[in-house]
């Protein structure tokens, strides 16, 4: 055998070792959980919902799956099965489309919950691109076949926060690897599953959500130089079609599984940035609900709860920091009304609440928010 | 099919290999109607609905090339026959390239309300700047007769079809029809695969690293003037890494079929003026430009004042052909700005006394440097009022954040750069000479061979460990 072909072999052979090495280090370690619960090493999480969801699907217990997008994504896991007496996993997705929600879903219901809450917008519902398009999402690994588990297993950066956790599970080293670790550099930061996307114990609450927030933001979308993509929200027909695909898709082939459906408080701000701006696109929305609450509110198995037009909410800039986006105490009233039943969408008149809305954009008035 | 994808490596690249050595036990041609297979079936997996049209035009230029190394054509009709093939060759790239951006324009000025919505082939530029050097070549009678399976390779060899290099015929068709390049050796096999290693790690080590930083800059949020600084590096860099990146795997996956692929980078932004830039960025399109634009159209043969006239006009048009839109021409225009300067510097500008020449070239290759992320800017801009807005935070220190977070991206970000301009390049680290067709001389007579062995073997499974979902390279938009 020529020198060549030796050197050949030794490289193919030092490739496959390092590549085998860097595999079992994630097998051993694994930071997602993807094949077994934490025991070696202490159980540590990431912010990032699309790729840590594929792994609390299968670490976790619960009954019910908590689901929606960046206007759910801080409630807080134990305060969901405090106040609603379940087992809750928290699935929230930010900026997420139908599809990628519907996806996760579909992957949480194949260990069998009994609930699903699902906080809905109506702008999720679009032509959102496939999901094996979506570079964001770890489809494979959700659906568990060889392609997910050699990405996983072959991963660089699930190598290097793997030898991170490694080395914060020993513990002479355990104190330096915390204060480093702060999810600027490794994304598995969090240790508790209770604290995914939660606001930090030191965020300024009433300094980020406040009225002056809410009209800044207003302002800022209203602006005419930059309101335009307020008017792309137009498609009635994308959204029922997305919406009939995804979210009705799901619930009828779930039967069994209770779906609990709440259409979020979001300031009256942003109805009033659509009514001055884009009067065409607010009606586009106001049909798609009543179309969208028609159709759910068919279904035994969905209770659907809308609290847009909870006017001590809504109206009190204060709970906003931006014209949607509501404040952590809000998260608490919405999971009191979910206890109570408050804001239940009556089946024989489903629209009752949209009316209600609409009567109160009409009479909003935007000269009140300068003084 | 992307390079640094798990399919390409562990089973489309292997499987060729092994056709093609297969294959060339028994003949000197099925290897090559192999290896066109093989590409076209790489080319097909993500365009299949451009197959048709890449083999037409392989078809149109092999005909075209054959009327016009015919002995018995007259010098005019031979002329007509190249404009005619020149002709097609634009009209197809203009198509699918230039006809939404022509629409959009004469909506913008007349409101036309013409709509042009087509798909641009991958790879179009890259083939058609090919082809259109062979019919040239042709009518200058620089070209010998070459059997259509050898052209149609030469054309679709699928390590350069989506993004280069831009191949010479004469160059390469002779590599096809050697016998040599059809018996496997183990030596080119491993240079092959070390160097198409590093180019995976630059690809999904470094530029997709730094990827996420060029948002900082071009992002939703008009950025402060460090972040305005540290998204436009993180471009500057990560497009350097992303498409040297892509340059070194196909030199590397060619090298592996004993076939030598030109050069595409020579560590450009180790540059000390613009001009040498252009000798070290892109190499081959700077090549292409040279000799099929800038010369025909009378180069520095006509006094200065046209030389720079010609300058503006090739760069102007290398500007368009990376892309249909006014951030592209005007990123050429300010480079054709920069080589005019260059060009009147180095002819009026003062000489430099030789006690600060060091200094002078240091400053000239910072300067160099600053211009060329400057132009970076409007390059990947989505517009050029949004150029314009990067471009002033960049210029305006008064508003600035430099938190932890920023703090942190520096020191990243100069890392990229204390590799870009200390590290010793692909070429440099495997003795990798194209013209004289050797390549790691040195490995053999190298004491210290296993560990070199072993590091570029991590560095290779690094580059594996990073392959992210799917991340495209940022050349194949062009």
């Amino acid at each position: 055998m020529s020198a060549s072909a030796r050197n050949l072999i030794r490289f193919l052979c030092a490739s496959l070792f390092i590549m085998a090495a860097a595999a079992a280090l994630n097998f051993t370690v694994d930071p997602l959980q993807i094949f077994r619960p934490a025991r070696l090493f202490a159980a540590m999480y990431s912010n990032d919902s699309r790729m840590q969801d594929a792994g609390l699907i299968q670490s976790q217990r619960y009954d019910t799956v908590f689901m929606g997008t960046s206007l759910a994504i801080h409630f807080r896991q134990s305060d969901i099965d405090r106040l609603l007496g379940v087992k809750s996993l928290k699935l929230a997705l930010n900026g997420s489309s139908s599809r990628e929600q519907v996806f996760v879903l579909a992957a949480a219901l194949a260990r069998h919950p009994k609930r699903v809450i699902w906080e809905v917008d109506d702008w999720i519902f679009h032509d959102a691109a496939d999901i094996d398009s979506d570079v964001y999402m770890p489809a494979d690994l959700y659906r568990r076949n060889a392609r997910g588990f050699a990405g996983y297993l072959l991963s660089g950066n699930m190598a290097r926060e793997s030898a991170w956790i490694m080395a914060r599970s020993i513990p002479s080293l355990e104190p330096v690897v915390a204060r480093l670790t702060n999810g600027l550099m490794f994304k598995f930061s969090i240790s508790g599953v209770d604290e995914i996307n939660l606001l930090r114990p030191d965020f300024d609450v009433a300094g980020t959500y406040n009225a002056k927030q809410a009209i800044a933001s207003f302002r800022h979308i209203t602006d005419p130089a930059r309101s335009k993509y307020l008017a792309d929200d137009t498609d009635y027909d994308m959204k029922v079609r997305a919406f009939e695909r995804d979210a009705v898709g799901l619930i009828a082939a779930n039967p069994d599984v209770a779906f609990d459906i709440y259409l979020p408080p979001y300031s009256i701000l942003q109805w009033v940035a659509l009514r001055d701006t884009s009067p065409v696109t607010l009606r586009s929305v106001y049909d798609f609900y009543v179309y969208f609450c028609r159709r759910l509110v068919a279904f035994p198995n969905v209770r659907l709860f809308d609290f847009r037009s909870v006017e001590e909410v809504t109206h009190n800039l204060d709970n906003y920091l931006d014209v949607v986006h509501h404040s952590p105490a809000i998260d608490m009233k919405i999971l009191d009304w979910l206890a109570e039943g408050k804001h239940r969408v009556d089946p024989a008149a489903p629209t009752a609440y949209l009316d209600r809305l609409k009567a109160q954009v009409e009479a909003y008035r935007v000269e009140n928010l300068s003084r | 099919m992307l390079f640094n994808s798990y399919p390409f490596i562990f089973v489309f690249l292997p499987v060729v290999l092994l056709g093609y050595f297969a294959l060339g036990r028994r003949s000197n041609l099925a290897p090559v109607i192999w290896l066109a297979l093989a590409s076209l079936a790489f080319y097909s997996f993500s365009n299949w609905q451009f197959v048709l049209l890449l083999l037409g035009s392989v078809a149109f230029n092999y005909l075209v090339g054959l009327l016009l190394i015919s002995r018995r054509l007259r010098a005019v009709p031979r002329f007509s026959v190249l404009t005619f093939g020149v002709t097609g060759d634009l009209l197809v790239l203009g198509i699918f390239k230039y006809a939404g951006f022509f629409a959009a324009n004469l909506n913008a000025m007349f409101a036309t309300g013409l709509v042009a919505n087509i798909l641009l082939p991958v790879g179009i530029s890259f083939y058609t700047f090919t082809q259109i050097a062979f019919l040239v070549d042709a009518y200058r009678g620089k070209v010998a007769h070459y059997a259509l399976p050898h052209y149609a390779l030469f054309v679709t060899y699928f390590p350069h079809l989506i993004a280069g290099p831009i191949l010479h015929h004469r160059d390469m068709i002779p590599q096809f029809e050697s016998a040599e390049s059809k018996r496997p050796n183990p030596h080119l096999i491993l240079c092959g695969l070390i160097i198409f290693g590093i180019g995976l790690f630059k690809k999904t080590g470094l530029a997709d690293g730094v990827q996420p930083l060029v948002s900082l800059a071009f992002g939703p949020v008009t950025p402060s003037f460090d972040r305005a600084w540290i998204g436009a590096l993180a471009y500057t860099f990560q497009l350097y890494f992303d498409f040297s990146g892509y340059s070194d795997m196909a030199i590397g996956i060619s090298l592996m079929f004993g076939i030598f692929l030109p050069l595409n980078f020579n560590s450009p932004y180790k540059s000390c003026n613009i001009i040498d830039f252009w000798r070290r960025w892109h190499m081959t399109l700077s090549q292409f430009l040279r000799d099929y634009l800038y010369i025909p159209l009378g180069g520095n043969r006509h006094g200065p004042l046209l030389r720079y006239v010609n300058l503006m006009i090739t760069m102007l048009l290398g500007g368009l052909w990376h892309g249909a839109a006014w951030t592209f021409v005007v990123w050429g225009a300010l480079h054709g700005v920069y080589l005019c300067v260059n060009h009147a510097w180095i002819n009026y500008g003062p000489a430099v006394a030789p006690r600060f020449a060091r200094a002078a070239n240091i400053a000239a290759s910072i300067l160099t440097f600053l211009a060329v992320v400057v132009a970076w800017v409007i390059f990947r801009a989505d517009s050029l009022t949004s150029a314009l807005v990067v471009l002033s935070k960049m210029a305006d220190p008064s508003h600035v954040v430099f938190g932890r977070g920023e703090v942190l991206q520096s020191v990243f970000i100069m890392s990229y750069a204390a590799i870009a301009w200390f590290a010793p390049n692909t070429q440099a680290i495997m003795g990798y000479d194209h013209k004289n067709r050797t390549v790691g001389e040195q490995l053999s007579a190298w004491q210290r061979r296993p560990v070199f062995i072993y590091v570029t073997a991590a560095v290779f499974v690094f580059g594996i460990l990073g392959i992210q979902q799917h991340s495209e390279f940022i050349y194949f938009r062009f």
